[in-house]
């Protein structure tokens, strides 16, 4: 312990003592000042190349809070700036100089964005102080604006809290930060790291040595899989309707097209827009900032009855012989539930029931094939789960199962949940993207891929093994759909389509439209989805957004 | 007993019959902390004030802890070791759970409103720990020691999940100590001293990089000085700078510009160095010392086995926070986050302090006088 202390007592000799001098020296003129110099982000762009998200030089004014504080000195920069036609008061600096403060050696900006032009006039200036410099900050820009904003997202200031929890990646107040979309999910492989040179500067703010720097990192360049064309395509095809058109390779879950509408430009937001402005479009009601495609969960209506149809092959509750009686209407105990075609489809088996999208028949095999099997099949086709897609903000859906029904409502099964569950209403909810993975797993022989935006994953699905046998009388009465049921007019595009059309109870107004299809139909290649909210039926305002998308891709394909 | 009685009694307790120079030791450590956070907080733009009233309030609070423990006494303490043990685990483990992250580590709780520390109160909770369990089982055998050592270091890993390093030293700096007062073969305590050292490569993959960081930065300072490296740099610009005599109370420039790092809590012998030169740190060392001194003499003295031990795990608890504390300010020593004890600004830690001060008391209480027949 006395050593200890002893040890102590010498230090603060050498320390204050001996080295006192030089100590005393570099605290009177603490002289070190960072130059950040910000280097450029990634660019994002589609499959073929073409941009999405792209860095634009401009210039920041800065200067250092020391030089800053000096008496004279914002005036002097107020009346610099204002001389070259740049509006600035001498308070309106102070305050502004006051909210960037971090510590004495960060610098702190003083004017923004201005152009090479500007600042060469700036810097000519003979009264162009010596304690301020002109450094090069990258801004983004989305070229696509409004048709990829759900895919690509935005990037704005890194915020206080987001610095918190990052603290380990070194933000600084005025970087930026992915805030959604794919800025938000590649931010590490997107950000550029900003170049620190720490250097000791004289009285003048001359650099006198450096002390240590830190290389920029250009950000790296991120290929998605998404065809800007078709995007182009599915926002004509949607125009002014509210909804979605989604599109995904079969094979691997690539995203070849992903619109919701009504969509938002991003450009603003990432240069910065007044809260007022940010207020009204999160409070717009047709909610233009919700990504539908996997934010919005619907029920799936008539495009989940493939999925009890299969189920009930599968576990050999019916054959594709297998026939039922429809006469317009379904009773159960006292309650009467009832076929969309009032007059009844007759005697249907499997495939003239997907054809015709007979209600009866699939409240039929759901009973049979009894509520465990169907919320069994329905969560392994990824009901209630997230897809894993690389966006945030995805929604699970809802499986709607027993243990939910009891903790919602209190209540238990009934019979009559499963005959609502079979043709896809009652509480069941999935989103656009959740029945695209569904019928591309059809398409697929039995795998359910992983969507995903960047090219660069290549995440392997999980393959259900389903039997090719139940599989192949599935794909033949969605077939017959488009060839002579309910979603011919899906079929006219010259593409074969496969697929299944769907109209969703809407409490809120006019029913939603649905079509879910795959093409080429004997070599599936694409699954798309249309929605139309509040578009009535899916056979009239759907089937033909879907055939067209799909004969867009197969045809750039040729 | 009447109040007015018992009132009499207390300050009887606490003014005359206790050791008033370890009192007046730590009264004037806590004064002189008073002083340097008030003149640190001048630097910063929104609390001038604040941390000193705040640091006052905190001050009765251990005092009034402090005259609690003096008055019930370590036996009766003793007695409750296993369970106040017991809570202070309970309190580590929920602060994992429930705890508030700062700068990298989950070390706080909210406690009405509060907000504590209980690596700090740990601490206290251990000392008394090893006095009974030590005396009760004495270390004789390879089974004793490692009984103890499980039990002890239940704590220890604990702390190191929050990850607080700096805590986690200080309780095997009190391990040690208390091993040592309670006589345990010298052979022991070297191959636990080696064992230490050869689990330090080990240690260094679970640390976080920022820990890592703060390690290599003392070994070198000038690689990262703008991160890690840089509160070294400034802190040893601003003892150097305060010469001979200091710049004077309230003169210090590196901690008024915000050149120093948290200078009301880690760097706080930064902030009383630079402003009272070598000569002021010189007397704070002395004072310092004088502290240990009147604690260590306390133990010795000590007829009872426990009492020795429990006074010597808190003199090595205070011993390591005082030296850490200042050869971290000069750099000649990694930076842990540790308050320098009755100085630094923070609550739990002197709060910790005015309990183990009240055990010490107490210890020296039940030694012989020298007018005491024997």
């Amino acid at each position: 312990m006395v050593y200890s202390f002893l040890a102590l007592a010498v230090s603060l000799c050498f320390f204050q003592v001996l080295r006192g001098g030089s100590y005393a020296a570099l605290s009177t003129q603490n002289k070190i000042r960072v130059i950040r110099t910000s280097s450029p982000r990634g660019e994002i762009t589609d499959a073929h190349g073409a941009p999405l998200a792209v860095s634009v030089r401009t210039f920041d004014i800065v200067g250092y809070p020391p030089d800053l504080r000096k008496a004279g000195a914002l005036e002097e920069v107020a009346a610099l700036l204002r001389r070259q036609g740049i509006p600035a008061t001498a308070q309106g600096l102070g305050e502004s100089i006051q909210k960037q403060y971090w510590a004495p050696y960060r610098p702190v900006t003083v004017a923004s964005n201005l152009t090479l032009g500007q600042v060469a006039t700036l810097v000519s200036d003979p009264s162009f102080p010596q304690f301020l410099f002109p450094t090069p900050v990258f801004r983004r820009v989305y070229p696509a604006g409004p048709l990829a904003a759900h895919v690509v997202g935005y990037v704005g200031e890194v915020t206080r809290e987001e610095m918190e929890s990052r603290s380990a990646e070194n933000y600084r107040a005025g970087d930026l930060i992915g805030k959604t979309g794919i800025e938000l999910v590649h931010e590490a492989t997107l950000r550029g790291i900003a170049a620190e040179e720490a250097v000791e500067v004289d009285a003048l703010g001359r650099r006198r040595k450096r002390l240590s720097m830190t290389p920029p990192v250009k950000g790296k360049d991120l290929r998605l899989t998404l065809d800007l064309g078709a995007q182009r395509e599915a926002q004509q095809l949607l125009g002014e309707r509210k909804g979605v058109i989604l599109a995904m390779d079969v094979r691997d879950g690539a995203i070849k097209v992903l619109y919701s509408a009504p969509s938002y430009d991003p450009n603003p937001l990432t240069w910065g827009v007044s809260s007022s402005e940010w207020a009204k479009l999160l409070k717009d009601p047709d909610r233009p900032m919700m990504n539908r495609a996997i934010s919005g969960a619907y029920p799936p209506g008539s495009t989940f009855k493939p999925v009890p149809a299969l189920a009930a092959l599968v576990e050999k509750v019916v054959t594709p012989g297998t026939t039922v009686y429809c006469p317009g209407q379904f009773k159960l105990g006292n309650r009467v539930f009832r076929c969309w075609k009032k007059s009844g489809h007759g005697t249907v088996s499997l495939v003239t029931a997907l054809k015709d999208s007979c209600d009866v028949y699939f409240y039929q095999v759901g009973l049979w094939l009894g509520a465990d099997r169907l919320l069994e099949w329905s969560q392994k086709m990824g009901v209630g789960q997230l897809t894993g897609i690389d966006l945030p903000g995805e929604s699970r859906g809802n499986l709607a199962g027993k243990e939910w029904k009891k903790r919602r409502f209190s209540e238990s099964w009934f019979q009559g949940d499963t005959v609502n569950y079979s043709i896809g209403q009652g509480f069941l909810l999935m989103t656009p993207l959740q029945l695209a993975r569904v019928y591309a797993a059809f398409a697929n022989g039995g795998k359910l891929v992983i969507p995903h935006l960047s090219d660069e994953e290549h995440p392997a699905g999980i393959d259900l093994h389903l039997p090719p046998e139940a599989l192949g009388w599935v794909r033949k009465g969605m077939e017959e759909v488009v060839r002579s049921g309910t979603g011919r007019a899906s079929g006219v595009y010259g593409v074969s389509v496969t697929g299944k059309t769907g109209t969703a109870q809407n409490p809120h107004g006019e029913d939603h439209a649905w079509f879910v299809g795959y093409a080429p139909s004997d070599k599936p290649r694409y699954v798309a989805v249309a929605l139309v909210e509040g578009g009535g039926h899916g056979s009239s305002a759907a089937a033909p957004l879907v055939g067209q998308i799909l004969a867009y891709l197969v045809g750039v394909e040729r | 007993m009447t109040f007015r009685e018992e009132k009499r009694d207390i300050l009887r307790l606490v003014f005359v019959l206790s050791d008033r120079k370890l009192l007046f030791a730590a009264a004037g450590l806590f004064l002189v902390g008073l002083f340097s956070i008030f003149s640190a907080s001048l630097g910063m733009e929104k609390h001038a004030g604040v941390f000193v009233v705040r640091q006052a309030i905190w001050g009765i609070v251990a005092f009034a802890a402090y005259t609690a423990v003096l008055k019930i006494g370590y036996v009766r303490l003793l007695e409750l070791a296993y369970r106040l043990y017991g809570i202070a685990l309970l309190l580590l483990f929920s602060v994992l759970i429930l705890g508030h992250v700062s700068r990298g580590a989950q070390s706080w709780i909210g406690l009405a409103g509060l907000r504590l520390q209980p690596s700090e109160l740990t601490k206290v909770a251990l000392a008394l720990l090893l006095a009974k369990h030590l005396c009760r089982h004495p270390v004789e055998g390879l089974k004793d020691l490692a009984g103890v050592l499980a039990l002890a270091g239940t704590s220890l890993i604990l702390v190191l999940a929050q990850p607080d390093l700096g805590s986690a030293i200080v309780l095997s700096v009190m391990i040690f100590t208390a091993l040592y007062a309670a006589g345990t073969p010298v052979r022991y305590l070297w191959s636990l001293a080696g064992m230490a050292l050869l689990t330090l490569p080990v240690a260094w993959h679970f640390l976080k990089e920022y820990q890592k960081l703060r390690l290599m930065v003392f070994l070198n300072p000038y690689i990262d000085p703008l991160g890690a490296g840089y509160n070294v740099i400034q802190s040893r610009i601003a003892v150097g700078s305060g010469r001979l005599l200091g710049k004077g109370f309230m003169m210090g420039t590196q901690s008024k510009l915000g050149f120093l790092p948290e200078p009301h809590t880690d760097f706080i012998f930064s902030v009383f160095a630079e402003e009272f030169g070598f000569l002021g740190s010189v007397a704070l060392l002395v004072l310092f010392c004088f502290l240990l001194w009147r604690i260590i003499a306390a133990g010795v003295k000590a007829r009872d086995l426990r009492g020795k031990i429990l006074v010597a795990s808190i003199a090595g608890w205070i011993w390591f926070q005082a030296v850490e504390g200042m050869a971290m300010s000069m750099g000649i020593a990694p930076v842990t986050g540790l308050p320098l004890p009755f100085l630094s600004y923070g609550g739990s830690s002197l709060l910790a302090l005015g309990m183990a001060l009240g055990l010490t008391q107490s210890v020296f209480l039940e030694n012989p006088k020298p007018d005491d027949d024997l």
